[in-house]
């Protein structure tokens, strides 16, 4: 228990040292999963509220191949990727591996059918009225996905950070892909796996804290974003 | 006349269910027209395809002479304002609702805040323009989604049951309104309502719906059943038809072409019943009966040959109506 109380402890010291590691690697993994979730966003919502909006051969067959990317492991996209990515591998030249832009394709392709589901179930669950309504308006196919967008922006911004946190947690892909190289891309989750690996648990810990404090500062926004709303 | 609309052989289905089945159906230009009918009739089922927010399975509509294949294009979308009977007013102010629809129908920036004034001003909301969508009483949402739909000017306004849920004052407010757009403006307004003397008293022209299909019969002494070699039956009771019209399974008679008598008369007419007097009711500048014969008759009478014949309630009375005065759909 003592072991456990102090390293917390120290595990808070080192947080509130603003040691210059730590916060390159809090920096490091936020930027990646920052630009993963938006990538993946600006791709997944228009395409999920074009699904939810039309009706087409094959639409549940696509739902049901997104249901099943959204519980595929982590490890796997990155074995999928490393295999693209590595020095043999057909889009080897483009020197990817060991990157944070691999990070980031493997973050974004990990959280797309997350959010796009995310967005078909925004465009289910808003009013059924929206849509009558926007094209009894006049609004042609491209102008009536922005204004549902719009209309149902919190439930979009919900896939958002949903999305984020998924990435900024994710840690089998950014391993593999990554290849955990300081001051490059090292990000939380593989530092926390390193450290703790080689004993370093205080420093893991302090990186678990500031996983949490991300998360909870997110989830902090998003309900006084919906109190506002309402 | 130009026709706003022409519809020719329309069916909608919804399940292997026809709810909609209109073979011809013209309606003109810069008229007020009422389409009457009870809850399920398929008033909005045809509002919504007159709106092109939904298709029919089969058949061709015309907008301006027009026929339309697949969907509109800008102009002819501007041409057309549609209320929903729940309307929904998207978040933000009226005025951005406002604002939302001018931009969505291409209308130039310059000439937003005219439009706005004018369709707050023609419906009577001004005062609402700043205000949430979501603080407005109901008769002001419909007033304000009214505006929407009129503000980028559209030719036809179509409107699904404005008058539910309204209190007296809001439904003479609206009533005006419609007035007020249909002969000045010289707009067609076309609106649906289950009243059938509301929308006699407003409408230019009535079109009547039961289960799906028009009728040219006013909507009284609707009786469903089966006809069978000129006989339809109702379950209660058995009416000549002249019509033969295997899958027809609705029969309306004109009130007005139903004779009433203290006593059985001898004629050619060949539907003959008897009946107790169940309703007196003053109706415009006539008088209705209604008679109940196993069905219920609604009869039209004057004022005078009530005098004359001196009814009561729970009277005796006989109806006669020529076969021919029964239409078959």
């Amino acid at each position: 228990m003592n072991y456990f109380v102090d390293s917390l402890s120290a595990a808070v010291e080192l947080i509130f040292s603003f040691d210059a590691d730590i916060y390159q690697i809090v920096f490091t993994s936020v930027l990646i999963s920052i630009t993963a979730a938006v990538i993946a966003a600006s791709i997944a919502i228009p395409a999920g509220v074009t699904m939810a909006l039309n009706h087409f051969r094959g639409k549940s067959f696509i739902q049901h191949i997104l249901n099943t990317l959204m519980a595929m492991p982590t490890v796997v996209i990155g074995l999928l990727l490393y295999g693209l990515f590595s020095r043999l591998g057909p889009l080897g030249h483009w020197g990817l591996l060991y990157t944070p832009t691999a990070i980031i394709i493997a973050e974004a392709i990990l959280i797309f059918p997350i959010m796009m589901n995310l967005s078909i179930t925004a465009v289910q669950s808003a009013d059924p009225r929206l849509v009558p309504t926007l094209t009894s308006l006049g609004a042609k196919p491209f102008p009536l996905i922005i204004n549902v967008i719009l209309t149902t922006r919190l439930a979009m911004l919900a896939a958002l950070v949903t999305g984020f946190g998924r990435a900024i947690g994710e840690v089998g892909a950014a391993m593999m892909l990554g290849g955990n190289i300081e001051g490059f891309t090292r990000t939380m989750t593989t530092a926390i796996a390193l450290e703790t690996s080689k004993g370093e648990f205080e420093l893991g810990l302090a990186l678990g804290l500031l996983l949490l404090i991300i998360a909870f500062a997110l989830n902090f926004i998003l309900s006084w974003l919906n109190s506002n709303n309402d | 006349m130009t026709k706003a609309y022409q519809l020719s052989n329309i069916k909608v289905s919804y399940q292997d269910s026809l709810v909609l089945d209109i073979p011809e159906l013209s309606i003109p230009a810069g008229k007020c027209v009422a389409l009457l009918g009870e809850n399920g009739a398929g008033k909005s089922t045809l509002l919504k395809l007159l709106a092109f927010t939904s298709q029919a399975n089969q058949g061709v509509i015309s907008l301006f002479e027009h026929a339309i294949k697949s969907s509109l294009n800008t102009s002819q979308r501007q041409k057309i304002g549609f209320v929903d009977q729940h309307p929904y007013l998207l978040p933000g102010s009226v005025e951005d609702n406002l604002k939302l629809a001018l931009k969505l129908q291409g209308i130039p920036a310059d000439k937003h805040g005219q439009f706005i004034q004018q369709a707050l001003e023609q419906t009577k909301t001004a005062h609402l323009a700043q205000k949430a969508s979501n603080t407005l009483s109901g008769g002001e949402l419909k007033r304000v989604a009214i505006a929407r739909a009129i503000v980028y000017q559209p030719a036809i306004l179509l409107l699904d049951e404005p008058f539910s849920h309204l209190d007296q004052h809001h439904i003479q407010l609206l009533e005006a309104f419609i007035l007020n757009f249909s002969q000045q403006e010289n707009k067609t307004v076309i609106f649906s309502s289950h009243d059938r003397l509301q929308g006699m008293a407003m409408a230019d022209e009535i079109i009547n719906l039961v289960a799906g299909k028009t009728t040219a019969s006013p909507l009284l002494n609707v009786f469903h059943g089966t006809l069978s070699q000129h006989i339809f039956d109702t379950g209660k009771i058995q009416i000549h038809a002249t019509s033969t019209l295997a899958e027809a399974h609705h029969i309306a008679i004109n009130p007005q072409e139903i004779i009433i008598s203290a006593q059985a008369l001898q004629s050619s007419m060949r539907n003959s019943f008897s009946g107790r007097l169940i309703l007196i009711a003053e109706e415009e500048e006539t008088v209705r009966l209604t008679v109940d014969c196993g069905e219920s008759f609604h009869v039209m009478i004057s004022p005078e040959s009530l005098k004359n014949l001196n009814l009561s309630l729970g009277d005796t009375l006989f109806l006669s109506f020529k076969s021919t005065a029964v239409s078959v759909f």
